[in-house]
C-alpha cells in the first residue's frame, strides 16, 4: 500500500514537473520582443543584449574589457551571447520567432532579406549623419534593399586568389592579371611531376563538396568573382528577377568549366576548405582561393611553413571583382532603446574600440582614423585593391536562390547539364521564387 | 480503508502512465497537429503565420525538387534496408554460434560501436576517410577497383556510398535485436533436428529463419522508417550534393525552413513524409498481426 502510494506520488510530482517545464516563464514581454534585453533595473541601468558568432579565439574576453567604459558612461549593461557559426542562422530564426532575439545582432548578407522584409531589423538611415559616411569607411556596404540595415564590423577579408610562387617561378610566369593569364598558367602547372603517369600538380585547387560548409561557400570562393569579373550579377537592379543566366553569367560559368581539367579529379568530393589545405596548402597546386585575413602571413607560416605564396586580390576580365563580406551589426525592431543601441554600434566600430581590438584579433581598419595593424603583405586589400572586392548583392530569398544555383553549378561540373541549360533552369526557379515573394510583399 | 484502497487501485495505473502520456501528447501528437496546421499557412518562423489554404499542397504537386528528394529517399531505402537485414541476420547467426568465445563477444561489442556514435561524427569521419587520400584506404578500395576520393563527387556513386555507410552505421542495432531473438530459440529444436540428420543450412533455413520471422519483419520496418528519416550523415558528408543527388526529404524540409524561410511549406513536405511513414507502419502492423495469428 505504502509502495503504491509512493509510486503514485512520484508519478504525480513528475507530471507536475513536466507541466511546469513545458509552461512559459510567465514573464514574457507583451511586445513579443526580447525578454531580457533593454530593460531598466531599479537603478535605471539599461541592459542591451548583443549576439555575435565567435570572431576570434576569445571574443567575449576581448570585447568585455573594451566595453566597460561605454557601460559606465551610459549607465548600461551589455550582455553578449556568442552563438557558434554552424547553428547561427537556426538560433536566430527560432529565437526571433519566440520573441527572444537580441537588441543588437551580427548579421551577414544571406540573413538580411528575410529579416528586412519581415521588419525584424531597423533601417538605420535616419540614425547616421553624412560625417559618419566619411568616418566609417564601409558604411555604404550596410545599404541593402533600399535602406541602411547594418554597420559593417567585419570586412576587408575578401576571398582572394593565392598562388604558389615556386610553381609560377618554375613555369617562368608571374602573377596572373587576366583570365587568359590565369588559364594559361593553370594549363602549364597541371602535370605529372614524378613521372608515375598520374597528374600530381594542379593548376587550380577547387573543392565543390558542401558537406562541411554550405553550398554558398562554393559561390563565395569561386563563382561570384567570375560573374562579377564578366560584368554580371545575381539579381537585376530592381531585385525582381535573376540575371545570372545572362551572357555574362554564362561566360563566367563557361570559363569555370573550362578550368576543370586543371582542377583535382575529385573536385566534387573535396570541400573548398579541404581543397585549399590539402592541395594548395600542400604545394600541389598553382592557385587556391580562400578568405583572406589581416594575419594571413602569420597563419600560413604556421599551417604551411614550406609554402612560398602570394596573392592576387582579383583577376580582371570586363571588370575586377571578388566577394568580400561586409558582416554588420544591426538593431532589431524589438529593441526598446535603438538610440543607445546605435551609439553602442558606432562605438564598437570606432577607431577607439577597434584599434585595441585589432591588436588581439587583426582586422581591416573600419574607420578613417584607425591605423592598419595587420600583416604588411595583406595591406593592399584595404588600400590600393579596395575597389576590387565587394559584398554580395542582397536580395529576397537569397539563400534559397543561391543554394539552388550552387547545386546547378555542381551539375555543370558533373557535365550532367550544359552551362546555359543549368543557368536557365536555376534562373527559372529564382524567378518563380521572386514572383511569389513580390506577390506577397507588394499586396 | 477498503474503499480508499480501491480508489488507489483504480487511479494508480493512470498515474503511472500520465508522465509518458504528457510527453507523447506534447512532443508527438502536439507537434503532429502543429505541423498539419502550419502546412496550411505561409510561415517563415520570424513573422506570424498567414493562412494560405491549400497553396502549399498545390505547390507540392509541381515541385520537381521534392520529387527528386522523394526519389533519393526511396533509393537510399531500397539500397540500405535489404543489406541491413541480410548482413545483420548473418552476423547475428555467426555471433550466436560463437557466443561464448572471446571473438564472439568482441565482434558483438565492436559491431555495436557505430550504433552508439552520433550520425554527424560518423559522417565527418567517413568523409575524412574517403577524401583523405590515405594509401591504406586507397589500397583497400583499389582491391575492388574503386578510388575512394571520387566516391562522393558523382551523383550515382555518392548516394550508393551514403547508403553503404548507413548500412555500416546501423547494422549493429538490427544485429543485436536479431541476436536476442536467436538466443530465445530453444536449443532442443536444434538438437532434435541434428538427431534427424539435418545439416547446418537445413537447420538455419527450416528452424532459425521461420522462428526469426517476426523479428525480421520488425527489423525491416524499423530500417525502412529509419532510412526515410536520414539527415545527419547526408548533411555532413555531401550537404545534399552533388547536384541534389543525395538530398533527402528531411534535408529538404530543413533547407526550406532554415535557408529558404518557408517553414509552412517545409511542414507540408514533412506531412508527406509522415504519410509515407504511416503507410509503412500500417503495413508493419498488418504483417505483425498476420505473423502472430500464424504462430
Amino acid at each position: 500500500m505504502r509502495k503504491k502510494l509512493m509510486s503514485a506520488l512520484l508519478c504525480a510530482s513528475l507530471t507536475a514537473a513536466l507541466a511546469v517545464g513545458c509552461g512559459g516563464n510567465g514573464g514574457g514581454s507583451e511586445s513579443g520582443g526580447n525578454e531580457d534585453g533593454d530593460t531598466a533595473d531599479d537603478s535605471g541601468k539599461t541592459t542591451l543584449t548583443m549576439w555575435l558568432p565567435p570572431l576570434d579565439d576569445d571574443t567575449e574576453g576581448n570585447f568585455k574589457p573594451l566595453l566597460e567604459d561605454f557601460e559606465k558612461e551610459n549607465n548600461c549593461e551589455i550582455k553578449m551571447e556568442l552563438i557558434p557559426w554552424d547553428t547561427y542562422e537556426e538560433k536566430w530564426s527560432t529565437a526571433i520567432s519566440g520573441g527572444e532575439g537580441p537588441d543588437i545582432g551580427y548579421m551577414y548578407a544571406e540573413m538580411y532579406p528575410t529579416y528586412i522584409s519581415s521588419g525584424a531589423v531597423i533601417d538605420l538611415s535616419d540614425m547616421v549623419e553624412d560625417s559618419d559616411y566619411d568616418e566609417y569607411l564601409y558604411l555604404d556596404r550596410g545599404e541593402m534593399m533600399g535602406g541602411l540595415y547594418g554597420v559593417p564590423i567585419v570586412t576587408g577579408v575578401p576571398f582572394v586568389l593565392y598562388y604558389n610562387q615556386d610553381i609560377l617561378d618554375d613555369l617562368g610566369e608571374t602573377a596572373p592579371e587576366t583570365w587568359e593569364d590565369f588559364k594559361r598558367i593553370c594549363e602549364k602547372a597541371t602535370k605529372d611531376t614524378d613521372g608515375d603517369g598520374k597528374v600530381d600538380q594542379y593548376g587550380y585547387a577547387v573543392g565543390l563538396n558542401s558537406g562541411d560548409m554550405s553550398n554558398l561557400y562554393m559561390l563565395n570562393s569561386y563563382i561570384y568573382s567570375l560573374i562579377w569579373q564578366a560584368g554580371g550579377d545575381i539579381y537585376e537592379d530592381d531585385l525582381k528577377s535573376a540575371r545570372f543566366n545572362d551572357e555574362s553569367g554564362a561566360e563566367a560559368l563557361e570559363f569555370f568549366l573550362s578550368l576543370k581539367d586543371y582542377m583535382p579529379e575529385n573536385v566534387l568530393s573535396l570541400s573548398g576548405t579541404d581543397a585549399f589545405s590539402t592541395v594548395f596548402g600542400a604545394g600541389k597546386a598553382a592557385f587556391g582561393v580562400t578568405r583572406s585575413s589581416q594575419s594571413q602571413e602569420t597563419l600560413f607560416k604556421e599551417s604551411y611553413p614550406d609554402l612560398n605564396w602570394d596573392y592576387v586580390t582579383s583577376l580582371k576580365n570586363d571588370d575586377y571583382g571578388t566577394f568580400g563580406a561586409a558582416d554588420s551589426l544591426s538593431i532589431m525592431s524589438a529593441c526598446e532603446n535603438p538610440e543607445l543601441a546605435m551609439k553602442l554600434i558606432k562605438y564598437i566600430c570606432s577607431s577607439e574600440f577597434m584599434t585595441e581590438y585589432h591588436k588581439v584579433a587583426p582586422g581591416a581598419p573600419l574607420t578613417k582614423t584607425e591605423q592598419y595593424t595587420g600583416d604588411p603583405k595583406m595591406e593592399r586589400i584595404v588600400t590600393e585593391d579596395r575597389d576590387k572586392w565587394r559584398p554580395l548583392q542582397v536580395g529576397p530569398c537569397g539563400s534559397e536562390i543561391l543554394e539552388n544555383l550552387a547545386s546547378h553549378i555542381q551539375s555543370i561540373m558533373e557535365e550532367k547539364m550544359d552551362v546555359q541549360e543549368a543557368l536557365d533552369e536555376s534562373a527559372e526557379f529564382a524567378n518563380d521564387t521572386l514572383d511569389e515573394y513580390w506577390a506577397d510583399n507588394e499586396e | 480503508m477498503k474503499k480508499q484502497k480501491n480508489i488507489l487501485s483504480v487511479l494508480s495505473p493512470y498515474a503511472y502512465i500520465t508522465p509518458i502520456s504528457l510527453i507523447l501528447l506534447t512532443f508527438v501528437a502536439g507537434s503532429l497537429i502543429i505541423a498539419v496546421c502550419f502546412s496550411f499557412t505561409k510561415y517563415n518562423i520570424i513573422t506570424p503565420a498567414k493562412f494560405n489554404g491549400l497553396f502549399n499542397y498545390q505547390k507540392l504537386l509541381r515541385d520537381s525538387k521534392l520529387r527528386q528528394c522523394i526519389m533519393n529517399t526511396v533509393k537510399i531505402t531500397l539500397m540500405a534496408v535489404p543489406l541491413q537485414i541480410l548482413i545483420s541476420t548473418a552476423l547475428a547467426a555467426l555471433i550466436a554460434s560463437r557466443k561464448d568465445t572471446l571473438l564472439g563477444k568482441f565482434a558483438k561489442a565492436s559491431l555495436f560501436i557505430p550504433v552508439l556514435s552520433s550520425n554527424a561524427v560518423v559522417g565527418t569521419i567517413w568523409k575524412a576517410i574517403l577524401n583523405g587520400g590515405h594509401p591504406a584506404v586507397s589500397f583497400l578500395f583499389g582491391l575492388v577497383g574503386l578510388d575512394p576520393t571520387m566516391l562522393l563527387g558523382d551523383s550515382t556513386s555518392a548516394i550508393i556510398t551514403l547508403s553503404m555507410i548507413i548500412v555500416w552505421k546501423s547494422m549493429g542495432y538490427y544485429m543485436i535485436i536479431t541476436l536476442s531473438s536467436l538466443m530465445s530459440i530453444p536449443d532442443n529444436y536444434y538438437e532434435a533436428a541434428r538427431v534427424d540428420g539435418a545439416n547446418s543450412w537445413n537447420i538455419f533455413s527450416r528452424i532459425t529463419i521461420p522462428l526469426l520471422k517476426p523479428t525480421l519483419i520488425l527489423n525491416t520496418f524499423l530500417a525502412i522508417i529509419s532510412s526515410m528519416q536520414v539527415f545527419d550523415i547526408v548533411y555532413t558528408m555531401t550537404g545534399g550534393g552533388p547536384s541534389m543527388s543525395t538530398t533527402t526529404m528531411v534535408m529538404y524540409a530543413y533547407q526550406l525552413t532554415f535557408k529558404g524561410g518557408k517553414a509552412g511549406y517545409a511542414m507540408t513536405v514533412s506531412n508527406v513524409l509522415m504519410l509515407m511513414v504511416l503507410v509503412v507502419v500500417l503495413f508493419q502492423q498488418r504483417f505483425m498481426k498476420r505473423e502472430a495469428s500464424e504462430i
